[in-house]
């Protein structure tokens, strides 16, 4: 009987932390804002969608670097000097410029720390960018669809034959 | 543990982990406000060639840099005096350029003097305040009270500082530091006939015999010797080469010897002699080599037959059977190195003790060749002072012969002992200027400082003149902007230079520092070189630096060599009241002091003690039994010349008349990191001189020991409360 009992508590121990870190994986715990409000209301469906401006021209980084990179607040500055330079969003955005801070942009897309994403690969891959960030022409305000998660990562890369090996992106 | 306490744990660590694992917010993506004008790009690492300035040797280095921030310095592989290693003072310059306690801008003093109390004021105003008494100097007439004091010069600098004193009318240029190896030039040029640092072969060596030469810490060029060392040990299939050390105190590379001699201080050079003496007997010496140095068997003959092996054994202290087996190593092992260190050479008959240690290489035969020692070409464009001229300079000062003096890039309060009197001669100097980048014991007595640019954010010029035979220009580029209002020592030079006006502007003509950098490499250089100028600054910005591969033809020795007039080492202090010596050496972390402003050195722990953040002294196990003395207890050192206390380590690997302390703590006024930290074994030495060549005996003050408490918060690595002593550290 004693020694049933000492079974049944070993499993729970085993199986009951299981279940809770299954649970906590699957549970909405992620708090973070999906969608959220920006110091400048930038329009990527403005930019990236009505005038058709190439994702590259502000995120430079993206063919060569881990990271796509943010448009410097001169970059902006540059067309804003002359474009709709009266309107309420381009004075804010002047107004950084004037006291020369930069632009403290919300985060949308973020990995944990011992994710490496590196974007030129994926872009090498000729994955487009829409495959994670969606349809951006069509957001006034950015808005984060997938969820980011490692089943998420490996269901595209398996659809894609590429690598699932866990030194791939956990380095 | 109890099972409700590991329960209670348990719980919390998953309690814990479920809570961090959850993201609460969004984070903020900062973005430049304007890129940075290399084209660097986001997420991707720069990497830039540069110099290291933490120590004379002059390694190349390779920073990281991502977003315009120095991230990591590393050796560059490309550079011949270290070819890809770095050693921790080096590595640690990163924490010069981000360290809090960084003079910003320019400042003047409010309080008293060495009350560290300053006002910030604007470059105007400093620079200003640093031309009017030039001027009021140059309408008086009198130049010549103008001192400017330096680390040893080479390079462009030492013509730019030499073309400035030259023109301004003042010859007073003190450019001395505790490393400087005036007695191995002198010992050279006597023993070789040339007054240079050799170059030792370690790599390629079969047998390495070093008298107290630390050359894997800090002697010359330790990164060099450290890999060639490796080299020597390890590189060739069948040979690995032998080393003995002789000396005082196991130093870490003692540690690394076949065999570690522990001698008597100031009996080296006897011990040279004696080994002199076995090979002379033995006949397996280089009777041409002696013949071509102008040495006559019959001289070396009457010189050596009063040294035989019982002396040797009772004068040094060393086993009969060590003395024989080490006689033996050196008559049968080709090629041999044989090295003189600085412990040997700060004792009172020094020079004639290296000059003893030198005549085993030319009797081995080991002058100019292969696994050998070679003498390089003098190098050109170098300013250096000797010991002599250091004395003369603090008797100018107290005399009170200087209105206005200049220190850059020296602390000259704290490398020299207080029994010296340079402290209290430079409050003597009417106004103090200082261009340091930090606070230190030195700038503290300043009237005015001028802030100098970290060593990352400056433009230089490197000449290796130790480690190395062939001729290497070492570039030093700023690798990231100035993060604060400083300005480069030169720069302000040659700004005042123009403000001054006449000759003193036509002396230094350039706009900028970097141009007259370009321009004297290009004058160095461009006579080896068929390119054209713009191929090759652009080769030597890439490759920090200019390096020929090709050694130097390597030229014959004098005809003339000194053979060494070796008496007995004095010591100051009664032997009754004193019966130890002091044993004083460069840390291998701090070198002279000068990195100990840094946390990642203060936390590296020393190499034998696993001492950090503090000093020790160093006791052999018996002296400290005879004493009642433990380990961590807090003990006494007293010298004719001053005491003070810190905490005894016990350490078998020292001679038992000898206490040891490392030079480089113990500072007054060097940022948060290093101010009032351990002990400076130099504050109770006396300064003695070398018997007949005037050169410094740091080695010869005599001290006693005694106990005085139990607990001497001595903190090291191995602790055995397992941690650092954060109570004690205060960090």
């Amino acid at each position: 009987m004693k020694r049933v009992l000492l079974v049944v508590i070993l499993a729970l121990m085993v199986c009951v932390p299981a279940a809770i870190l299954i649970l906590l994986y699957h549970l909405p715990l992620d708090t973070r804002d999906p969608s959220p409000e920006q110091p400048i209301a930038f329009s990527h469906r403005l930019h990236a969608g009505d005038y058709g401006i190439d994702c590259r021209y502000c995120h430079r980084g993206v063919e060569v670097s881990p990271v796509a990179g943010i448009p410097p607040v001169a970059t902006c500055q540059s067309c804003h000097m002359f474009i709709a330079s009266d309107r309420q969003e381009i004075v804010k955005l002047l107004d950084y410029a004037e006291r020369k801070q930069p632009i403290p942009w919300v985060r949308v897309y973020d990995l944990p720390e011992h994710v490496y994403f590196p974007h030129m690969m994926h872009i090498r891959a000729e994955l487009s960018c829409s495959k994670c960030h969606d349809d951006v022409t069509s957001m006034d305000r950015i808005r984060r669809s997938v969820s980011l998660k490692m089943g998420w990562c490996l269901g595209c890369h398996r659809e894609n034959q590429a690598s699932i090996d866990c030194w791939t992106c956990h380095i | 543990m109890k099972r409700r306490t590991f329960l209670k744990l348990a719980g919390m660590t998953s309690a814990s982990v479920a809570i961090t694992g959850c993201q609460k917010s969004n984070e903020k993506l900062i973005p430049f406000l304007v890129p940075p004008e290399d084209g660097s790009i986001a997420g991707l690492a720069d990497y830039y060639a540069s110099t290291c300035r933490q120590c004379p040797a002059g390694c190349g280095i390779l920073v990281r840099i991502s977003e315009g921030r120095a991230k990591k310095i590393e050796g560059n592989p490309m550079h011949p005096v270290n070819r890809g290693r770095l050693c921790a003072r080096g590595q640690a310059a990163l924490q010069q350029l981000y360290h809090p306690d960084r003079i910003r801008q320019p400042m003047k003093r409010t309080g008293p003097r060495g009350s560290g109390q300053f006002s910030n004021i604007s470059w105007d105003e400093a620079l200003s305040s640093f031309i009017e008494p030039l001027n009021r100097l140059r309408e008086n007439q009198k130049t010549g009270r103008l001192a400017l004091i330096t680390p040893p010069l080479n390079g462009s600098l030492a013509e730019l500082t030499g073309r400035f004193m030259d023109a301004f009318g003042s010859s007073q240029h003190l450019a001395w530091d505790l490393l400087s190896p005036e007695w191995l030039e002198r010992g050279s040029k006597a023993s070789y006939g040339r007054g240079v640092i050799p170059d030792y072969d370690l790599e390629n060596t079969q047998y390495v015999l070093s008298f107290g030469a630390d050359f894997l810490e800090t002697h010359l060029s330790p990164v060099r010797y450290a890999r060639d060392f490796g080299a020597m040990r390890q590189a060739r299939p069948t040979i690995r080469g032998r080393f003995t050390y002789a000396g005082a105190r196991m130093s870490m590379t003692a540690a690394s010897a076949d065999r570690w001699l522990a001698t008597r201080p100031g009996t080296e050079g006897l011990l040279a002699l004696g080994l002199a003496r076995e090979l002379l007997v033995s006949g397996r010496y280089d009777r041409q080599a002696l013949l071509s140095a102008g040495i006559s068997v019959q001289e070396l003959e009457s010189l050596l037959a009063e040294v035989h092996p019982h002396r040797i054994t009772e004068v040094t202290g060393i086993s009969h059977k060590a003395f024989m087996a080490t006689a033996s190593d050196l008559a049968s092992i080709r090629p041999a190195v044989i090295m003189a260190g600085e412990s040997v050479a700060w004792q009172t008959n020094g020079l004639e003790a290296v000059k003893a240690i030198q005549l085993l290489n030319l009797m081995t035969g080991s002058i100019d060749r292969t696994g050998g020692v070679f003498l390089p070409q003098a190098k050109s464009l170098k300013r250096e002072s000797s010991f002599a001229e250091l004395k003369d300079f603090v008797t100018r000062l107290q005399e009170e012969r200087f209105d206005l003096a200049l220190v850059w890039q020296s602390n000259p309060v704290y490398t020299t002992p207080p029994s010296l009197g340079l402290k209290d001669a430079l409050n003597k100097v009417p106004f103090l200027i200082s261009f340091a980048t930090f606070m230190d014991d030195t700038t503290r007595q300043a009237d005015l400082i001028l802030p100098d640019h970290a060593d990352l954010e400056s433009w230089g010029d490197v000449v290796p003149d130790r480690g190395i035979r062939s001729m290497v220009i070492g570039l030093q580029q700023p690798v990231v902007k100035p993060l604060y209002d400083t300005r480069p020592f030169p720069e302000v030079m040659l700004n005042v230079a123009r403000q001054l006006g006449e000759d003193i502007a036509a002396a230094l003509p350039w706009e900028s520092y970097p141009e007259m950098l370009k321009e004297s490499i290009q004058r160095r250089v461009m006579t080896e070189e068929s390119d054209d100028i713009a191929t090759v600054w652009s080769r030597i910005q890439q490759q920090g630096g200019w390096f020929v591969q090709a050694a130097e033809a390597a030229p014959p020795v004098a005809q003339n060599s000194q053979l060494p007039d070796l008496s007995n080492a004095r010591f100051r202090g009664d032997a009754q009241t004193f019966p130890l010596h002091l044993h004083v050496y460069l840390s291998p972390t701090f070198t002279d002091g000068r990195g100990a402003h840094l946390p990642w050195l203060q936390q590296l722990p020393d190499p034998l003690s696993t001492a950090v953040w503090g000093s020790w002294v160093e006791i052999n196990p018996a002296t400290a039994k005879s004493r009642g003395i433990r380990q961590g207890d807090l003990v006494e050192v007293s010298s004719p010349a001053g005491s003070f206390q810190l905490p005894a380590v016990i350490y078998p690997g020292i001679h038992p008349e000898v206490l040891a302390i490392p030079i480089g703590q113990g500072h007054q006024g060097y940022g948060r990191y290093a101010d009032q930290r351990g002990v400076n074994p130099l504050q109770i030495l006396t300064t003695e001189a070398d018997d007949t060549h005037n050169l410094p005996a740091w080695g010869a003050t005599r001290v006693q020991l005694r106990q005085i408490a139990k607990d001497g918060e001595l903190v090291t690595a191995g602790h055995p409360e397992g941690s650092y002593r954060r109570d004690i550290l205060g960090i």
